[in-house]
């Protein structure tokens, strides 16, 4: 007999597998985010040239027009994965068949390696067509990593609230924005000490706190938004 | 084989200004069918789904006993099977794989999905978003008959069907009810069923 | 009986409102060579962003409540209507705020610390309205809205570390606040607390007004005869 633990994971593995499976075969996600991201990246390019050569841009700019880019990719694609399943009316054979502590795992991690996976696409070419130096790559990768992670966190829980209301795109961003901000401001922040080589400071354990904050909220929260 | 009951009391739903369901009682054992009938819009579809737990009555009781203890509400989703025009799966997936899916999310035995698809007679490796209307509805039946259910909720089961179709799930509804289950059944048209059959008309 | 002591809170709360007003102009800061008039403004300005914390934090407390104590729709209506008197104070101190900044710092707006964060709050209890507004079912609406409210309650503070950080680069000057002037002059501290009190029993009874006509709305619309 498993333990109710061993079960609890299972499902949410389940859950996890059943949103790659589907999301590779109709590429929905991808696509939005992956179009998003390149044509955003263009149109930055091209308007900046290689700003990176420039040290006062590279710090200043270039680390939050990363953040943006991704926030509007993750704002492409995260929704979907409950927008989607209210649409299709996927939703109401979910709520009868899984306790909804396994659906958000299961969607959180859905939405984390998806993002996390954008990232690294995204990142590299946008420190080469910026031709941007970074003085601390491992730092770097913290800040994407958990910025990535707390990105998608946020969008899946706001993802979650806007998919019972009518107008879920567009109340997606509303509710999203506020929420997100300290969010972004963080990992700029870090983002912006890892190009210029300073110490992480204060910016990296307060991320810290609100990818925690966020996922502990959503473990507490997601049953009410879930079920009546 | 554990004892059930389904009873509920003065349930009632409003959405916004509209009343979808006016108070409404009825009691379902072991074995018993309740078919609830009612014009359009009489509330019958809301009535299943706060019985499902799915939505949640403005006010009213329900109690849904197993073997002599009162199941909560997220117990009370899990034990149900539910049957409803407006319950959808997953069209990237495959008829088998849909089923797979919930069984693995339930903590079931795989193989049971491939069963209960061959006893609906609906092939498991059909995309489910290339079903036809009827195959649909086989669909819905096999899924909620994944966790041997001791309740039965069902919206509008026969609909699409075609006539061989209807007979294997009227087949199957009789050996639920044999078995010592018990079912709840809404239709706007009256129903030929037989057995212990019990009725609830739906007022506007 | 409950007429009496409802009439005579009301009566107190107007005596002790005026008695502000006065205060304000001809108690604190009475010597006449005193150079910053403008600064009278604080003893209504301070109360009224004082007073939409307290909402925006009562209504982080009903959603509370409705989620985990018994979904009651009073709950979530007394959740919706303090963020809806949050916001209204919330703006007033935002209004009277930049008055005050064009008068002492020579503009209207300048990403001050406080006002970077109020507009924020106040973009997050916009976003929570146009939430409740995008649902139409009522148990619907308030579980969701309530979820919402507590999220607020957890992301809000991480702009109490975060937004110093990044405003400072621009404002390198120290600003005067309230704190430095509250030792200056003891008069003023008298003031400025009794205006804040008057104004935190201002937005209760407002609240109370608003959450009363709300529920009869709602009973009306469940029995129209």
């Amino acid at each position: 007999m498993p333990s109710p633990a061993s079960n609890w994971l299972a499902s949410a593995r389940a859950v996890f597998t059943k949103d790659w499976r589907c999301e590779l075969r109709s590429r929905y996600a991808l696509n939005a985010i992956g179009l998003f991201a390149v044509t955003t990246l263009v149109v930055t390019s091209a308007a900046l040239g290689p700003a990176g050569t420039n040290s006062s841009l590279a710090i200043n700019v270039l680390p939050a027009m990363l953040w943006l880019i991704l926030l509007f990719a993750a704002a492409a694609g995260l929704p979907r994965s409950f927008v989607h399943e209210e649409e299709s009316h996927t939703a109401i054979a979910l709520r009868l068949a899984a306790p909804p502590s396994t659906l958000f795992v299961g969607k959180l991690a859905f939405g984390v390696s998806l993002l996390l996976g954008i990232e690294a696409l995204v990142a590299p070419l946008y420190l080469g067509v910026m031709s941007l130096e970074v003085a601390s790559p491992g730092l770097l990768v913290i800040a994407l990593v958990a910025g990535g992670y707390g990105l998608a966190a946020g969008s899946v829980l706001i993802a979650a609230l806007a998919s019972q209301a009518r107008g879920r795109s567009t109340l997606f961003s509303v509710l999203a924005f506020p929420v997100l901000m300290p969010l972004l401001l963080l990992a700029i922040e870090l983002t912006r000490n890892a190009v210029a080589g300073d110490a992480a400071g204060p910016a990296l354990p307060q991320l810290l706190l609100y990818d925690a904050s966020v996922t502990i909220a959503g473990l507490m929260l997601f049953p009410a938004v879930w079920n009546p | 084989m554990s004892s059930v009951s389904l009873s509920f009391e003065g349930v009632r739903r409003r959405f916004g200004r509209v009343r979808a369901l006016a108070p409404a009682s009825g009691r379902v054992s072991a074995g018993e069918l309740l078919v609830v009938t009612g014009a359009n819009g009489s509330g019958k579809s809301t009535l299943l789904r706060c019985l499902a737990g799915l939505l949640a009555p403005d006010a009213g009781q329900i109690e849904h006993l197993e073997a002599g203890t009162a199941l909560s509400l997220p117990e009370r989703r899990a034990r149900i099977g539910f049957v409803a025009p407006d319950l959808a799966f997953y069209d990237e997936l495959s008829a088998g794989e849909n089923l797979e899916f919930f069984a693995r999310l339930r903590g079931l035995p795989v193989a049971r999905g491939a069963k209960l698809l061959e006893r609906v007679g609906l092939p498991a490796d059909r995309a489910a978003g290339a079903l036809s209307s009827g195959m649909r509805q086989r669909l819905r039946w096999a899924w909620a008959l994944l966790d041997q259910p001791r309740a039965l909720l069902l919206d509008e089961p026969f609909q699409n069907l075609d006539v061989e179709g209807e007979n294997t799930v009227r087949a199957l509804l009789g050996e639920h009810l044999e078995s010592g289950g018990l079912a709840i059944l809404a239709s706007p048209i009256t129903l030929e069923v037989s057995g212990a059959v019990s009725r609830l008309e739906l007022a506007r | 009986m409950t007429r009496t002591i409802s009439l005579g809170l009301r009566g107190a709360l107007w005596l002790v409102m005026s008695a502000c007003i006065w205060g304000a102009f001809f108690y604190a800061w009475s010597d006449p060579a005193f150079v910053g008039q403008s600064s009278r403004i604080l003893f209504f300005h301070v109360p009224m962003a004082w007073t939409s914390f307290v909402a925006f934090f009562a209504a982080a407390v009903w959603a509370g409540r409705y989620l985990w104590g018994g979904r009651q729709m009073r709950h979530d209506r007394a959740a919706a209507t303090a963020v809806e008197c949050g916001v209204l104070f919330g703006v007033l101190a935002t209004i009277t705020g930049s008055l005050w900044a064009r008068i002492e710092w020579g503009a209207y707006w300048n990403w001050d610390p406080r006002q970077t964060s109020i507009v924020v709050v106040l973009l997050f209890y916009g976003a929570y309205l146009a939430l409740r507004s995008a649902m139409a079912d009522r148990e619907v609406r308030a579980r969701i809205s309530s979820v919402y409210a507590l999220i607020a309650l957890v992301v809000t503070p991480f702009f109490y570390f975060i937004v110093p950080r990044i405003t400072e680069s621009l404002h390198p000057e120290p600003v005067l606040n309230a704190e430095r002037t509250l030792d200056v002059d003891p008069r003023m501290f008298q003031v400025l607390l009794a205006s804040a009190l008057a104004y935190t029993v201002l937005f209760f009874w407002l609240h109370n007004l608003r959450a009363r006509s709300q529920a009869l709305i709602d009973a009306l619309e469940d029995d129209p005869s």
